[in-house]
């Protein structure tokens, strides 16, 4: 049984539209990356897929359980990282990834584990106010993971980061291989190294979805995403009006 | 309710608490409001109202309505930065306790503001405040800052997204907590009878259950996307 299932799912925002009529499963352990340009409907899938967002039509679950009922218990799978960081700048970021320990029924001495994952051990004490934006996205990723979850979800986890921050993401992001991961990205560098899947959204629309396996390098993913955008019916997108960066 | 829904209570409370005591946001602006108000209404009206008593307990609720308004709009919109909310949402628990744990720390916002208010009416306008009166009116306060962050809470959280937030959020506010304002007055006179003041808590206590449940049971609809 697949872990995450999306069955025809919309979110429509009044007379916008989301993502519409999406279907898709995600096994246990496999990591799709969700290619897309700007306002294809990326971030909408990962807040629909965290909870954060109900659709308007359509099934989600994790597992056989329904992330769209309410249920509470389901959360406790699930770690999400989205542009913005979720944290308090007047906390530390230990006192932050305590806080959301605490909500999940952690122990916190795991928090100091993560700091160290993210390599920001000796920086734990000080206010989140006072870190860059990639020192507060690595704490974020510590957030994410501090309940363990089964279903990480990542909403362009590379944007604005400096070298230090990109290398640790990158290096916390691949060794994570026991967990189910869905990553949203325009850096299809990145995202190719990553993916044992390939979802293209286009219009809120999923256009495409293959295995990572059967395209050999950045240029044949580019390729078969401007493919796919162009053969929907009545589009006509010039290749290099996708958004995508290779 | 749960052990764990009630420790999310404490946690997100908690955590309200220490950022604030780091930021000093809210306090700031909502002290500095509300002794603008007694201040003004003590220089425009102090020679002029002859029962100094009245004006007194005028300038108090209005410095704690809107001293209470500014203080929540900026108790709430530290949510709303990096969308720290989201996180909280992200727990596994009924969302209602992010709900009740945000309604604990206003009301203790709103309780200092009130008691800074009325510090300031004591000083200011020289309300005449009794020592056996002092614990009912603590009551007062108490009973009016859980009613007034019940709806406060849920108000500002509903507008977090709104540009308008700061000066939308009096002008909706008010309208709801007029039975706060109505209590709050009638319960700080010095004469009032005992059936009065009976009645007057009655009504303050049933608004604040009403206020409290209303916002409990809605809190899911009112963060959903």
């Amino acid at each position: 049984m697949s872990l995450v299932s999306v069955d025809g799912v919309s979110k429509h925002f009044g007379t916008h539209v989301g993502v519409n009529d999406i279907s898709f499963d995600l096994e246990t352990g496999e990591t799709a990356v969700v290619v897309g340009a700007n306002g294809a409907g990326k971030s909408t899938l990962i807040r629909l897929l965290a909870s954060l967002s109900r659709p308007t039509s359509g099934r989600l679950e994790l597992d056989g359980t329904s992330l769209t009922d309410g249920n509470a218990a389901v959360r406790a799978r699930l770690g999400v990282v989205t542009h913005a960081t979720m944290l308090y700048d007047e906390l530390t970021a230990r006192e932050n990834l305590r806080l959301h320990a605490r909500l999940h029924g952690v122990d916190p001495k795991r928090c100091e584990q993560l700091l160290e994952t993210v390599g920001l051990a000796e920086r734990g004490g000080e206010r989140v106010a006072g870190f860059s934006h990639g020192m507060s996205k690595r704490v974020s990723l510590a957030r994410a993971l501090v309940h363990d979850p089964d279903l990480l979800l990542f909403d362009e986890p590379y944007t604005g980061l400096d070298q230090t921050s990109l290398r640790r993401i990158t290096s916390v992001l691949e060794g994570i291989d026991d967990r189910t991961v869905l990553v949203s990205t325009h850096d299809l560098a990145r995202g190719f190294e990553l993916a044992d899947r390939l979802l293209f959204l286009n219009d809120g629309r999923l256009v495409g979805d293959l295995e990572a396996r059967a395209v050999d390098d950045v240029e044949d993913v580019l390729e078969a995403y401007e493919t796919r955008c162009r053969g929907r019916p009545g589009e006509n997108q010039p290749a290099d009006r996708t958004g995508i960066h290779r | 309710m749960n052990r764990r829904y009630l420790r999310a209570v404490y946690e997100v409370a908690r955590k309200d608490l220490v950022v604030e005591s780091r930021s000093k946001q809210t306090i700031n602006a909502a002290f500095v409001f509300s002794l603008l108000i007694i201040v003004v209404f003590s220089f425009v009206f102090g020679e002029q109202v002859g029962q100094r008593e009245v004006l007194a307990r005028g300038a108090l609720w209005l410095a704690v309505v809107f001293g209470g308004a500014v203080g929540m709009s900026h108790a709430v919109a530290q949510e709303g930065r990096n969308e720290a909310l989201d996180g909280l949402l992200l727990a596994p628990v009924d969302r209602s306790a992010i709900y009740l744990g945000k309604v604990v720390s206003s009301t203790l916002f709103i309780a200092g503001i009130a008691l800074l208010s009325l510090a300031f009416v004591v000083v200011f306008l020289d309300y005449a405040l009794e020592l056996e009166s002092l614990w009912p009116i603590l009551g007062v306060i108490l009973l009016a800052a859980v009613g007034f962050s019940a709806v406060g809470v849920l108000l500002s959280i509903l507008m977090l997204h709104s540009q308008l937030q700061e000066s939308l959020l009096p002008v909706l506010l008010v309208p709801l907590v007029v039975p706060i304002i109505l209590a709050g007055t009638a319960l700080t006179q010095p004469d009032l009878s005992d059936g009065m003041t009976a009645a007057w808590f009655r009504i303050l206590l049933t608004y604040d259950a009403l206020v409290l449940v209303a916002g409990w049971m809605t809190f899911e609809y009112v963060v959903e996307e």
